[in-house]
């Protein structure tokens, strides 16, 4: 019993300040949504099949999660939400933030929703904590972002993005002979940071570049203020800088390096992250001509593309991301696989059909899985300019295929 | 020679300290005034800043005025903000800082919660009025202009805030009730008004920084949490319940997050709690303490 010199109004007031905290938690605390109905079962005896979304609906990645559901769903509103001529049911679960929160949806996918096949995941931290599932359960993930390094040797992940290391492997040759000088290496001090600045090493150095020094990795996410590091940046006599950041950091990196000075004078290289999607709106005007590396770019010139930015654009108001087109190719690879797998259509079939999948044909142009289940792709080096639509990553070289 | 070099090579991290310190001090005043007399942990001090920060978002337009209206809106909606919160944890003023921790921890959440789904969860483009854009060459150095009038402004902010706490009566009378509450109850004074008064005051002040800060620190989520961690470690270094502990505490942890990592790179995730603890080891009861009651 609360005891106040007010005594019992305190205490009746205090219970329904209560009963109102509690009612407001609630309402916020909102889950996951379904796209479909929740029953058990799969398409394995010719009625719809059940797939399953986990991408972040809330929190720091809820941005790629809007834009991955985006691409995925582009697709099957192209196909009257059909694949491999089958309907779909599609649930989605809210991957978070967190290992923890991403494997509690994944487990909910797979043990109670019984998909047949998932598709997303952002985080790579996630995707670690989650592919043991999906191989013991023999339930196929369709990675479309999340692609750690050390993922090897697996027989129900795919990925239709990249490998995490890539972006700064497509960046070394091309910057060692454009740099003229010592390269500045800086990165978020996390996995993905790491895979980036270690992939770039990789062709970086035997193709004659130089770094100066060690890489610097600053403390991630606590560091909101990079002036420290730029201003090491300046004094050093490096004539360009390869950095990794993705969301807010990525807006506060880019535009302290123009505040600072450097923009205009020492060119930044990134993979493309730096300047994807949304992340280029709030640099602005900072942002312009920065270099960046990604498999994928909006004004790529080729049929499928040009019907996948119309109708995203129609869908979103934004052109595609490079998330997007990874998970709208994701349901593109469902369609066929179902298609292939024929009548009998359960996880395992699924699997065993993208295994067997060849070329494919995608916004990107075409590509195909490797053996280690991840994309042999072009890419593309762009930079980021003004043009009739405003700002873009408009595409400027290509940097050579990856994957093989 | 050497030292005339280290000096012009750091001149930027030290102003940029500067800056940061003082938009620290904006945010730990607060913190540290309730804290210190009220004994209240009010963990939704973050969210005061947040919510500064996405007022100046939505309403700065490029122009001055748009920046005036930002504040007005700010001061009011963290003052309201501040009497709400001092009314909540009126209750359980009795009951320790536990429970007042996770009831300000909650209503963080759900005010957290509710601007990443009403303004998205990408950290949002503050932009300084046009008027401030742009950089300026300080003896050959590259300087944001912003960050200069910031300075200026959270200097004067500052000033006032310490003239009015240090050298006013009504300052006595808020640095009393921090030392010794019970006497100036003897007195005749009614502390719930001067607690939730200070409440509101800290709290705005707080709104304040972010609409303030927002070019510097730009709203999105987590920052909430960031600005409450900072906060809290300006406090307890800065020491409980005075002014001049804010400031002083608000500047070191400034020179040490910009001087010191430029310096030091390498142990740049160390750096400020090390502070904290070489500062605690030395003083444990802040640089300047004035209360005259153990903290637990």
């Amino acid at each position: 019993m609360i005891r106040t010199t007010d005594g019992r109004r305190a205490a009746g007031r205090s219970r329904l300040v209560a009963a109102a905290g509690a009612l407001a938690l609630l309402l916020t605390a909102c889950g996951g949504s379904s796209l479909g109905g929740d029953e058990g079962g799969s398409g394995g005896d010719g009625g719809p099949v059940k797939l399953g979304l986990l991408v972040p609906r809330s929190g720091v990645y809820n941005a790629l999660g809007d834009d991955m559901k985006a691409g995925f769903e582009t697709y099957l509103e192209q196909h009257d939400n059909m694949l491999g001529g089958r309907e779909v049911e599609v649930v989605v679960a809210d991957e978070g933030e967190t290992a923890d929160s991403g494997k509690a949806a994944a487990d909910k996918l797979v043990k109670q929703d019984k998909v047949d096949a998932v598709v997303g995941v952002v985080s790579s931290a996630v995707m670690n904590a989650v592919f043991d599932l999906f191989e013991s359960s023999k339930v196929p993930l369709i990675g479309s972002n999340a692609s750690p390094t050390t993922l090897t040797g697996m027989s129900y992940i795919w990925r239709t993005s990249y490998v995490n290391d890539e972006p700064g492997i497509a960046l070394g040759e091309y910057v060692a002979e454009k740099a003229g000088g010592p390269v500045y290496l800086i990165a978020a001090g996390y996995q993905a940071g790491e895979d980036e600045i270690v992939g770039f090493q990789e062709t970086f150095e035997p193709a004659g570049g130089e770094a100066v020094g060690d890489p610097v990795y600053t403390p991630f996410p606590a560091t909101k203020n990079f002036q420290p590091f730029l201003s090491r940046v300046q004094k050093s006599d490096a004539k360009a800088v390869f950095t990794f950041y993705a969301g807010g950091a990525a807006v506060d990196f880019v535009k302290q390096y123009k505040q600072f000075g450097l923009a205009g004078k020492v060119p930044l290289y990134a993979p493309g992250f730096l300047t994807e999607g949304g992340v280029l709106q709030a640099q602005g005007d900072a942002a312009l001509g920065v270099f960046t590396s990604m498999n994928y770019s909006a004004d790529l010139d080729n049929e499928l593309n040009t019907t996948f930015v119309e109708d995203y654009e129609a869908k979103t108001g934004a052109k595609p991301t490079t998330y997007a087109m990874a998970t709208y190719d994701a349901a593109k690879i469902l369609d066929m696989a179902i298609e292939k797998a024929g009548d009998e259509v359960t996880s395992e079939t699924i699997n065993a059909a993208i295994a067997e999948l060849g070329e494919i044909e995608s916004p990107r142009g075409t590509w195909r899985f490797n053996d280690n289940g991840t994309p042999v792709q072009m890419w593309y080096l762009r930079e980021v300019q003004q043009t009739e639509n405003g700002l873009e990553n408009v595409r400027v070289a290509e940097l050579g295929t990856l994957g093989d | 020679m050497g030292v005339l070099e280290w000096f012009d090579d750091n001149l930027v991290s030290m102003v940029d300290g500067v800056a940061f310190g003082l938009l620290l001090f904006t945010l730990a005043v607060g913190l540290s005034l309730v804290f210190g007399m009220m004994d209240v942990l009010n963990l939704a001090h973050g969210t005061l800043y947040l919510v500064g920060a996405y007022t100046a978002y939505s309403l700065s337009d490029g122009s001055l005025l748009g920046l005036a209206a930002a504040l007005v809106v700010g001061l009011l909606v963290g003052g309201l903000g501040g009497v709400v919160l001092a009314g909540m944890t009126q209750p359980l003023a009795n009951r320790g800082h536990l429970d007042q921790a996770v009831l300000t921890l909650g209503v963080s959440f759900i005010v957290a919660d509710v601007l990443a789904s009403t303004y998205g969860a990408e950290v949002l483009p503050a932009d300084p009025p046009s008027a401030l854009r742009g950089s300026v060459s300080i003896l050959g150095h590259t300087y944001p202009v912003y960050r200069l009038v910031f300075i200026g402004v959270a200097a004067a902010l500052a000033l006032v805030v310490w003239a009015l706490f240090e050298r006013s009566s009504l300052g006595a009378l808020v640095r009393a009730t921090v030392a010794d509450r019970e006497m100036v109850r003897a007195l005749g004074v009614d502390t719930r008004v001067v607690l939730v008064a200070v409440f509101a005051f800290g709290a705005a002040l707080a709104a304040l920084g972010g609409v303030f800060g927002a070019p510097i620190l730009g709203p999105g989520p987590g920052v909430d949490e960031t600005v409450l961690v900072l906060s809290l470690v300006v406090v307890v270094v800065g020491g409980l319940g005075s002014v001049s502990g804010a400031l002083l505490g608000a500047l070191l942890i400034g020179q040490v997050q910009t001087l010191g990592v430029a310096v030091v790179p390498e142990y740049a995730p160390f750096l400020l709690f090390g502070t904290m603890l070489v500062v605690l080891a030395v003083r444990p009861a802040g640089l300047v303490s004035l209360t005259n009651r153990q903290t637990a």
